[in-house]
């Protein structure tokens, strides 16, 4: 489906023009989806697409050029094009590409999808919904098959080839009865296979259920400190401040509330956090930057074991270069039994997704709990709406009272329930 | 294959249904600059083809990045196929698309001299270094561009056409400072709108005003008190009734979001807002003024006109594509829009807008005893509800109709339904803005208009 000749031509056309430095990415893509609106099966699309990326680094400067033309008289065109955008740029000695590597080919997943299959398991799952749950309304829901061929090469002899293929499923819901309607829902899981029920994937089947039971809501009966319950399905918006703060932009600036946390504790003890691209379905195998992707742990046991700097970022601040790019994140499990967790909780709320605006450069935060529930001496309550929650998101980590043996597996991450403490409920 | 110039009316005779052909193209521009250092200095540009099928009520969609003869028809008959296969399991033969036939042509491209990319890295650095001189206070500052064109050409069966170049530029400007504590604060700002480069920004100086606002507010929120949590009285400025009407209304009124169970749905004709609430969605223009996102033809060769929502507080109408207009028995409003040229139009806002008032910005204040001014919106969000959040970067206590410290970072919530009954002033002016993306499968850019609004909301805090 993509040329490596066309490839190798392009990283010797950006050599011939002056590039000292160059890196070129050619990915071909082929995406399947079946989906389905309001319960019923109405769209097949098939999308084709290649992609060109172009580096190059002339004199420490740098430019960037992503084009879909792959014909020789597109690239001739791109190379110049590319010229005119590094020559004009400005110096910056940390501007780099990968060191030489050995040369790997990576594969994962089918080969093909498996379109009957898709067809079968959307329509099983469509009448699940009609069945189990009558107030349910399905929405947007789909199963999509996405092929991905690519190929790495740089000017340091780097080259990767690698190709990636995944099911993935989405669905999205509301409940309604009569005239009382439910906040929407969603959730989605990546896979190699379709070898099981779509409501029985991750916590499918609970969100659809939870959701029937959210089309009558309640405030919380008054403004407390309390605990939050982090779901599976909303842990990613608590864990999004910590990771997005020991990234490039953050440390090189250096408004980074981490960025003299390496080898502290950051988090209670309880959580330990990895990246793991290469376990995940819906992982990589070649980081942004160039490398091969390794699995790494970011979080060990409360302490923080690294940044999440690429060879850029490593090069401007001097710290060590990540062996991720981050993503494919995986929570280890706890020791508390979901049941017991929430029996430990005299007042609080089970949040399953967050709706907030984004924490600020301290990490204060604020947002609404959606789809979520009071929890009240040790039981669930009811299901709430207009409640605000509100903390810090790094006293947030500092303050996890428990974390589950249960875990959700979203092909993409894999999370269980959390308990922090010291929330403002409002 | 110039896309403007591209015949696609001779692959009609290629169409054995229902049929939508799309040839286009989105380039962008980045540049970004973090204490002077060039962090990101990109072009991209991403085009194809695509068709969409409709047969026996179900729905074939194929797309390629080529775009000579062969593709194109391959594209067809693919789309085609897909649309057979489907109906063979799925067929839903009651459903017939209503026609139509519309024809536009539009180009917001600029007919000055392009600026090299050495010219805008300069166009960037100046601003850049005016902050670095004019501000040696802060911690960090940011200064970036992102350009959008979207050019389309589209051809359907009822041999509706339409050409468009839609086209978009931004600066966004971010300062960072510490507290006393030594604990970060920041502040930005994005400028720009509808229109090439070239034609949004003429010179660095003339944000030098704008950026010494950024850095007043950034002052002033390094001493920014913590708002308390609760219900308060406030006004919402323009930027953020935009966001409102844009996502807490919007999105509940638009016919797929109704279809799937939406609030709204239940509401048409009724009064959902104050009477002083009158909320459109904008196709291209208002009051002789183009909008940020003008859309003439949309995806599916509808002619698009201006969608009235709320009309003094009352429910009127739902925006719809040709699909949902059969279903809710009304024409189709021109809202069927597509982000790339491998996506399917979906039902989409084009420039929604809370129309004015009659008010004074300053005695809406002067009314308030006990509240906040909220001036600037981060995201936001909406439900099938009208559950509302959008986050807020600036604001400020009002105290005995005036203005005290600025708020830290807050969060503001309500259900739309009910907050726009508790609307008792609306400003006298229109501010436009553009510059964010609205998410709903993909993403897509839209413009989102209002005036100042005196209400009452739910803010986080302590």
């Amino acid at each position: 489906m993509i040329d490596r000749a066309f490839a190798q031509r392009s990283l010797d056309a950006l050599l011939r023009r002056g590039f000292q430095k160059a890196r070129v990415r050619l990915v071909g893509s082929d995406h399947h989806e079946l989906q389905a609106e309001f319960g019923h099966t109405n769209l097949l699309r098939t999308t084709h697409n290649i992609e060109l990326g172009l580096l190059g680094i002339v004199d420490d400067k740098q430019g960037s050029l992503a084009l879909n033309d792959v014909t020789d008289d597109g690239l001739a065109e791109a190379v110049d094009n590319l010229w005119a955008v590094a020559s004009g740029s400005r110096a910056d000695p940390a501007n780099d590409i990968s060191q030489a590597q050995p040369k790997r080919i990576f594969t994962s997943g089918p080969d093909a999808p498996d379109l009957d299959l898709m067809y079968e398991r959307l329509a099983e799952v469509l009448d699940y919904a009609r069945s189990k749950y009558p107030t349910l309304k399905m929405g947007s829901t789909a199963i999509s098959f996405a092929s991905r061929h690519a190929l790495f090469l740089n000017s340091n002899g780097v080259e990767f080839d690698t190709t990636r293929n995944a099911y993935h499923a989405s669905l999205m819901f509301t409940a309604r009865d009569g005239t009382d309607v439910s906040s929407f829902n969603y959730t989605g899981t990546t896979l190699a296979a379709l070898d099981r029920p779509l409501a029985s994937l991750a916590t499918t089947d609970t969100l659809m259920r939870q959701t029937t039971e959210q089309v009558r809501t309640r405030k919380v009966p008054q403004k407390f400190t309390g605990d939050l319950i982090i779901t599976p399905d909303s842990i990613g918006d608590f864990l999004g401040f910590l990771i997005g703060n020991i990234g490039n932009q953050p440390l090189i600036s250096g408004t980074s509330l981490y960025k003299e946390s390496l080898g502290q504790r950051v988090a209670d003890e309880a959580l330990t956090l990895h990246s793991r691209p290469r376990d995940l379905v819906g992982g990589y195998f070649v980081t942004g930057d160039g490398y091969e992707a390794q699995n790494a742990t970011i979080v060990d046991h409360g302490v923080l074991q690294g940044f999440l700097l690429d060879l850029y970022g490593s090069r401007k601040t001097g710290l060590a270069r990540a062996m991720t790019g981050g993503g494919a994140w995986v929570v280890e499990p706890g020791t508390t039994a979901l049941a017991d967790m929430i029996r430990d909780v005299k007042s609080g709320v089970l949040i399953t997704r967050f709706s907030g605006g984004r924490p600020n450069d301290k990490g204060d935060f604020s947002g609404i709990a959606k789809n979520s529930y009071y929890i009240d001496n040790g039981a669930i309550a009811y299901p709430i709406s207009e409640t605000m929650v509100s903390g810090n998101m790094a006293s947030l980590l500092t303050n996890i009272v428990s974390i589950s043996k249960e875990r959700a597996d979203f092909g993409s991450g894999i999370f269980p329930w959390v308990r922090v403490g010291g929330i403002g409920i409002s | 294959m110039s896309i403007r110039e591209t015949n696609l009316a001779v692959y009609g005779n290629h169409f054995s249904a229902y049929t939508e052909l799309r040839l286009q193209r989105n380039s962008s521009t980045q540049i970004s600059l973090l204490n002077g250092d060039v962090v990101a200095n990109t072009k991209t540009s991403d085009g194809g083809i695509s068709a969409r099928v409709f047969k026996d009520g179900v729905w074939g969609f194929a797309s390629r990045p080529q775009i000579h003869n062969a593709a194109v028809v391959a594209t067809i008959d693919e789309a085609t196929r897909n649309a057979a296969l489907l109906a063979r399991h799925a067929a839903r033969r009651e459903i017939v698309l209503p026609r139509a036939k519309a024809f536009n042509e539009s180009d917001f491209a600029t007919q000055r001299p392009r600026l090299t990319q050495q010219q805008s890295i300069e166009f960037l650095q100046a601003i850049d270094a005016h902050i670095a001189m004019t501000y040696p206070d802060l911690k960090s500052r940011s200064v970036s561009r992102l350009d959008l064109d979207m050019e389309k050409h589209l051809y359907t069966t009822d041999a509706s056409e339409g050409y468009s170049n839609t086209t978009r530029s931004l600066i966004s400007i971010r300062m960072t400072t510490t507290t006393d504590a030594g604990q970060p604060v920041e502040y930005s700002k994005t400028f720009g709108g509808r229109g090439q480069f070239e034609d949004v920004f003429t010179q660095p100086g003339a944000l030098f005003p704008d950026i010494a606002e950024i850095h007043r507010h950034l002052m002033n929120k390094r001493k920014a008190v913590a708002p308390r949590a609760g219900a308060h009285d406030v006004v919402l400025d323009s930027d953020l009734a935009g966001i409102l009407a844009h996502e807490a209304i919007g999105h509940t009124t638009e016919a797929d979001i109704v279809q799937e169970g939406s609030v709204a749905g239940d509401y048409l004709g009724k009064l959902v807002a104050s009477p002083l609430i009158t909320l459109v969605d904008f196709a291209n223009t208002y009051l002789g003024e183009t909008l940020p996102v003008p859309i003439y033809v949309d995806d599916e060769g509808v002619e698009s006109r201006d969608t009235i929502l709320i009309q003094n507080g009352v429910l009127k109408n739902f925006m719809h594509n040709k699909e949902s207009s059969v279903l809710f028995g009304v024409p189709p409003t021109g809202n069927a829009r597509a982000y790339t040229f491998a996506d399917e139009p979906l039902i989409r806002m084009r420039n929604t807008a809370i129309l004015p008032g009659k008010d004074k910005l300053d005695a809406m204040i002067e009314s308030i005893e006990d509240g906040y001014y909220l001036l600037r919106p981060s995201n936001g969000q909406a439900d099938s509800t009208s559950e509302f959040m959008f986050g807020v970067t600036l604001g400020y206590e009002i105290k005995n109709g005036k203005l005290g410290n600025a708020i830290t970072d807050t969060t503001i919530s309500g259900v739309a339904f009910d907050m726009l009954k508790t609307v008792t002033m609306v400003s006298d002016e229109l501010n436009w803005t553009c510059a964010g993306m609205c998410g709903k499968k993909t993403l897509i850019p839209v413009g989102m208009g209002g005036p100042s609004i005196k209400c009452r909301v739910h803010l986080g805090g302590v």
